[in-house]
């Protein structure tokens, strides 16, 4: 076995080849005009060093942001958008709100299709999927005629209530192939997002159209340069909601491969929670400027049918383009190593969302940077050392931390010494990060100190003990190198492949017998898909709903069995909505209709079953040195023990102590206990737990 | 105080108590009745110390909530005093001089207690769906025909609902079951914040608020008054003409700018008028703060401390002052129409920098069935807003409200219409340097060929377009047709008969800046998309 995961970043390019003796990995910089050449490049490289050659590759499993660059820098192809008549605005006056009540200077974001490529055809179908006006073959050939003229490379097509019924939709879209050639890129609302809501499907499936030209391009030039190589194994690529689908499907809709590469990162995560047996694990990834969330339940991250790509006012949510396509549910919160923290205009202690970034970067790197950041207030108090730091590619100015807290921190709020207002910086941050967990976890109805807490990325295991300390959560989990963790979970993913029906009546009014046959088509279909690369004997599916009181927005999802159990099941929805509801909201309704908003159906590659994890106690943790670090809440220098993970092998040890390693930190707290479990993880307990 | 824990503490203490209202208010977003009311966010929630101060409150929801809700919680504990409150008690009321200025908005108050002494309080606020009389319209000669008034009283009596008070408003209600529903909503997202402030005052072992009390409101009053101090010191005058129910209303302002605090007064604005598009102060007290504090002070957290640098006032009697028993249902019309007016009393002391006047009150389409079937529909139809000193104005974007447009798709599915079209109206953003932004055009018939009824209550500046400021020209005005001929000219009932169509076309926002002097690429562009025509192009944009 010999399988490949290329994870293709707006700066780095991550190979990583896994062999039955393990994982070996490359990073190189993306070269961003061609991303093949700097990808390609780096796989000849592993392979070498591993002596073998690319005939030997069984599986490539790749991930990319190209799609999600080519739409925030706006380098995808010359699109147009046929929509019915009266309607082609839909896409430029989105909400019709404002995402901030109090800023007079926000913008919206400019629409992937300019007003005069926008063009509407005489048709309508009604909100119950009848047609009131169905469209005329000389308007479609006159529309033909006007997108040759304009010379576009592809075509959107969305027209009202195309989720209830796309008979125009796909009429048009066979009249317009023969009419404009199979050069031309053709897609359509109802087959790239086929859910209610208007101005979401439509701005999906533009922003598919717009970026399918150069993906299917590259895809092409990646897959025949391997080919070329003798690479004759399978390919797939890595979608937003955390699974693996053929080249064509990702060919068709690229839309869908927005978030691999975060979402590769949140599957190792879920990897590692399964090798570590947690079934509830709040996996929190914390970088160079920001820090994500994600809640993953028996192994399987939590996920959502609606993502925002290319926000573009000052990175505030609703600024962006919404697209509708399953995607791991990550929140994004401005605290990251690099995070600024300042005093605003009130006085208030405030850090990030700013960030210095890696460049300048926070005051020690030396730089240029002046501002305070996380980084060098963990600096500043000793939690992390600059000897060695990240690696010993950056040489740190260590003496510049506590200048520049003691400038922008210290002194404005009158504080007696650095190490306090460096603990505060470190508190407020630990409080960002807490809260938007918190906050999360009530919005999805989840008890949070009921989840274990999975910390990755360089700060995390910096800040996980208060973090859980904060949400009362009681074991944490510092996972073995995670360096390269995006690309690592590309090769721990499923296949699997999602598709979402529009329903939105009253459970009463439902013909199930009807509902269930497609239920069963809408199967077939995804189960066609996950068998181009998945013998059928290993494919699971899953049939989940979404319910809501008439009327209201919430929206309480739940399962079904799979169509043998169909009626069965939705004869049960009613007890187990009002029971989730009830948990959610804290009561019931009585007389009031519950709906049936959407159906979504799955297909997915059985998991291998978990290797069993053993905790081997082999000794203690023997301390390699100790040092001091101040601690806020006693107020007073505390002495950490410090101890190389390796050393651990199963023992436990009682906090303070420290665990330093080249990409990260972790600080065991007072009232932590920490081990190591089998496969290398770290894992902290509260004492006494 | 230096010490380090305490510094911090109360750092983070504020962020979590306005995060606590952010939590409860998009909670009850989620779970309010009525498309209208969740796009709208017409809610709102608040978290108060024990002497019924406003410390936080969340952003989300509309300025008429925000700034209403500070008041309420002193008014209420007037009628029930606190120390007659015990743990389990929340308060109630819809009163519209008291809450939110109609009879739709309910407040539900909750103490919180620790060791059997109430060191806060939880508000939310929301806009049920219907609470009986002649529901929404500003057919109301008075607020005794626009529903049923609850007066400041327990939901809950020591833990057990008061299903009394219940059953009056759902028996008034024509949706009952929602109205139940909405109303237990902001009693459990009161409680949820109550348990949230509990957990956080334990986690930093306080007793009390008193000492974050201080750090808010002393940290906010100095932000505000350094925030206002940007404006000139002086007195400044404008005014504005409103279409009104069926006769013109004059709105007038004069704002005092001392130092670092803002006092309007709107004496001379017209009188009350028979139909509900009168507005109690508070709700427009809430609206003119909300204007200026945009342009001036948008980064500061709501609270009873930096609200206090505003002040306004009328004499009692006048439309934006009305008083029970005035009819108020529409009353935003008169109360989103504030802002501009603020601003035009701003753009005397800040010249160039003042946003032009925008579409203003939110167009609510009301819609039912006068056929053989009973329906009714809630939309908005959302215009242009005001050009900006350094951009065009957004087209088909509300402001101030910050409501949005229900889908055509949900709309659709929601009620038996058809929505023949949704479009950008051209040449109705004012033209200017920077173009304001634009209005739309919206057709509407019956799905199944029967007659419709329309409450046009909020169609507003069908006469006079937004202004614009220097130099920029006005903004279209909007227009209302019935395509059997009808033209809507007041804000009265009408009929639309089977097989026509309503036709709606929004205001558009003012210009800023000569026309003459806009970039001759955007001019171009505009032409080229089609948002102005070759005529204005060539006669309104050249020198």
């Amino acid at each position: 076995m010999l399988r490949i995961a290329i994870d293709i970043g707006g700066t780095f390019t991550d190979v990583v080849a896994e062999t039955p003796k393990g994982l070996t990995s490359v990073k190189v910089l993306t070269s961003a005009q061609a991303p093949e050449v700097a990808a390609l490049g780096g796989v000849d490289r592993l392979l070498q060093s591993l002596s073998k050659s690319p005939a030997e590759i069984t599986a490539v499993v790749h991930g990319t942001t190209l799609a999600t660059n080519a739409l925030i820098e706006r380098r995808g192809a010359k699109t147009a958008f046929v929509t019915t008549a009266g309607f082609r605005d839909v896409l430029e006056m989105r909400y019709e709100k404002r995402f901030e009540q109090y800023a007079l200077d926000i913008e919206m974001p400019e629409p992937l299709v300019p007003r005069p490529l926008r063009l509407g055809l005489a048709e309508r179908i009604l909100a119950d999927g009848s047609v009131s006006i169905a469209p005329l073959e000389g308007d479609i050939d006159a529309l033909a005629e006007k997108l040759r003229s304009k010379e576009v490379e592809a075509v959107a097509i969305g027209f009202l209530h195309s989720y209830k019924n796309p008979a125009h939709e796909l009429a048009v879209a066979e009249r317009l192939r023969t009419q404009l050639g199979n050069d031309v890129t053709l897609c359509l609302s109802s087959e790239v997002a086929g859910e209610i809501r208007e101005y979401e499907r439509f701005s999906t499936v533009c922003a598919n159209a717009y970026v399918r030209p150069l993906m299917s391009r590259y895809l092409a030039r990646l897959l025949s340069q391997l080919r070329d190589k003798g690479f004759d194994g399978s390919f797939l690529m890595m979608l937003s909601d955390g699974a693996l689908t053929t080249l064509d499907q990702a060919t068709r809709f690229p839309i869908r491969l927005v978030e691999g590469g975060p979402a590769g990162g949140v599957a190792l995560a879920a990897h590692v929670a399964r090798e570590v047996g947690s079934d509830r694990t709040l996996s929190l990834d914390i970088g160079g400027t920001t820090a994500k969330i994600c809640f993953i339940e028996d192994g399987q991250p939590q996920t959502n049918r609606r993502f925002e790509v290319a926000r573009a006012w000052r990175d505030v949510k609703g600024s962006g383009l919404p697209v509708k396509v399953p995607t791991v549910e990550l929140v994004e919160i401005g605290a990251g190593g690099g995070s600024i923290a300042n005093i605003d205009a009130l006085g208030r202690l405030k850090v990030g969302p700013k960030s210095a970034s890696s460049e300048p970067g926070p005051a020690a790197y030396n730089r240029g940077g002046e501002d305070a950041t996380i980084t060098d207030a963990h600096l500043t108090l000793g939690n992390i050392s600059s000897e060695g730091f990240a690696g010993g590619i950056i040489e740190l100015a260590p003496e510049r931390a506590p200048e520049a807290i003691a400038r922008q921190i210290q002194d404005p709020l009158g504080m007696e010494a650095v190490e306090p207002a460096a603990a505060g910086i470190i508190e407020l941050a630990d409080e960002t990060m807490a809260n938007a967990a918190r906050v999360h976890g009530i919005e999805l109805g989840l008890d949070i100190s009921s989840f274990d807490l999975l910390v990755s990325g360089g700060g995390g295991g910096l800040h996980g003990a208060r973090i859980a300390d904060k949400l009362g959560i009681r074991r944490i989990i510092v996972p073995q190198n995670a360096g390269v963790g995006s690309a690592v979970g590309f090769l721990r993913s499923p296949v699997a492949f999602e598709s979402a029906i529009s329903v939105v009546e009253p459970l009463d009014a439902i013909d199930v017998v009807h509902l269930r046959s497609r239920v069963e088509d809408t199967l077939a279909h995804v189960r066609g898909i996950v068998a181009e690369a998945v013998p059928m004997e290993r494919i699971v599916c899953s049939v989940k709903v979404e319910l809501r009181y008439s009327g209201q927005g919430l929206e309480v999802p739940l399962s079904l069995p799979d169509p043998d159990g169909f009626e069965k099941g939705f004869k049960d929805l009613t007890p187990r909505f009002e029971e989730r509801y009830r948990a959610l909201v804290g009561f019931t309704l009585e007389n009031i209709p519950i709906e049936l908003v959407s159906v979504s159906v799955g297909a997915r590659e059985r998991r291998a079953p978990a290797e069993d994890h053993v905790l081997v106690p082999v000794g203690e943790g023997a301390p390699s040195g100790r040092r001091d670090i101040y601690d806020l809440n006693a107020q007073a220098l505390l002495s950490y023990e410090e101890i190389a993970r390796e050393s651990l092998n199963g023992g436990a040890v009682q906090g303070p102590a420290v665990v330093p390693e080249a990409q990260t930190t972790t600080l065991v707290r007072p009232g932590w206990l920490l081990r190591r479990s089998s496969q290398g993880h770290l894992i902290m307990e509260r004492a006494g737990a | 105080m230096t010490n380090a824990r305490d510094i911090v503490a109360r750092n983070v203490l504020w962020n979590r108590l306005i995060s606590v209202c952010e939590e409860q208010a998009n909670a009850l977003m989620r779970a309010a009745f009525g498309a209208i009311v969740r796009e709208a966010g017409d809610l709102s929630a608040g978290v108060f110390n024990a002497e019924g101060d406003m410390l936080a409150q969340a952003v989300t929801g509309t300025p008429g909530h925000v700034n209403t809700m500070a008041a309420s919680v002193r008014a209420m504990l007037e009628f029930v005093p606190a120390d007659t409150l015990v743990p389990g008690d929340a308060l109630v009321t819809n009163d519209p001089w008291l809450g939110a200025g109609h009879v739709f908005d309910f407040v539900v108050v909750t103490p919180a207690f620790v060791k059997g002494r109430i060191i806060g309080y939880l508000a939310s606020t929301s806009h049920i769906v219907d609470v009986g009389g002649r529901g929404w319209s500003a057919e109301g000669r008075s607020v005794f025909e626009e529903g049923v008034t609850i007066p400041v009283m327990r939901l809950r009596k020591a833990g057990s609902l008061n299903e009394d008070l219940l059953s009056i408003v759902t028996t008034n209600s024509r949706v009952p079951h929602e109205a139940r529903g909405d109303i237990l909503s902001l009693l459990t997202s009161n409680d949820t914040g109550v348990s949230r402030l509990i957990d956080l005052m334990e986690e930093y072992e306080l007793t009390d608020l008193a000492e974050v009390t201080a750090f808010i409101f002393e940290s906010s009053a100095q932000g505000t008054r350094a925030a206002l101090s940007r404006a000139p010191q002086g007195v400044y005058e404008s005014r504005l003409t409103l279409d009104g129910y069926d006769a013109p209303i004059e709105l007038r302002a004069k704002m005092t700018i001392g130092d670092g605090r803002i006092d309007v007064d709107l004496a001379g604005s017209s009188p009350v008028v028979d139909r509900g598009i009168n507005c109690p102060l508070n709700y427009s007290a809430a609206y003119a703060s909300f204007g200026i504090k945009a342009l001036l002070a948008p980064e500061i957290p709501n609270n009873q401390a930096s609200l206090n640098a505003i002040s306004v006032s009328a004499p009692p009697g006048l439309i934006v002052s009305a008083e029970r028993p005035s009819p108020v249902t529409a009353r935003h019309v008169i109360g989103q129409a504030l802002p501009d007016l603020m601003l035009g009393c701003l753009e005397q002391a800040l010249p160039g920098e003042v946003l032009a006047e925008s579409s203003g009150a939110l167009w609510t389409i009301a819609l039912s069935g006068a056929g053989k079937t009973d329906f009714t529909s809630l939309n908005v139809a959302l215009g242009g807003m005001g050009a900006r000193p350094d951009a065009d104005g957004l087209s088909t974007t509300a402001f101030p409200s910050g409501v949005g447009a229900v889908p055509v798709e949900s709309a659709e599915v929601a009620a038996p219409l058809i929505y023949h079209s949704k479009e950008f109206a051209c040449d109705t953003g004012g033209a200017g340097q920077y173009r304001g932004g634009l209005a739309q055009r919206i057709e509407i018939g019956s799905r199944l060929d029967e007659d419709l009824s329309l409450s046009a209550a909020a169609f507003e500046r069908l006469t006079n377009g937004p202004a614009g400021r220097q130099g920029g020209l006005d903004g279209a005005a909007g227009e209302v047709t019935i395509t059997d001929g009808t033209a809507v000219s007041d804000k009265g009932i009408y009929l639309i008969p089977a097989g026509e169509r309503l036709i709606l076309q929004t205001p558009g926002g003012g210009g800023f800046g000569e026309p003459e002097d806009r970039d001759p690429g955007a001019v171009v562009r505009d032409l080229s998309e089609g948002l102005i025509s070759r005529e204005a192009a060539t006669k309104i944009y050249q020198k």
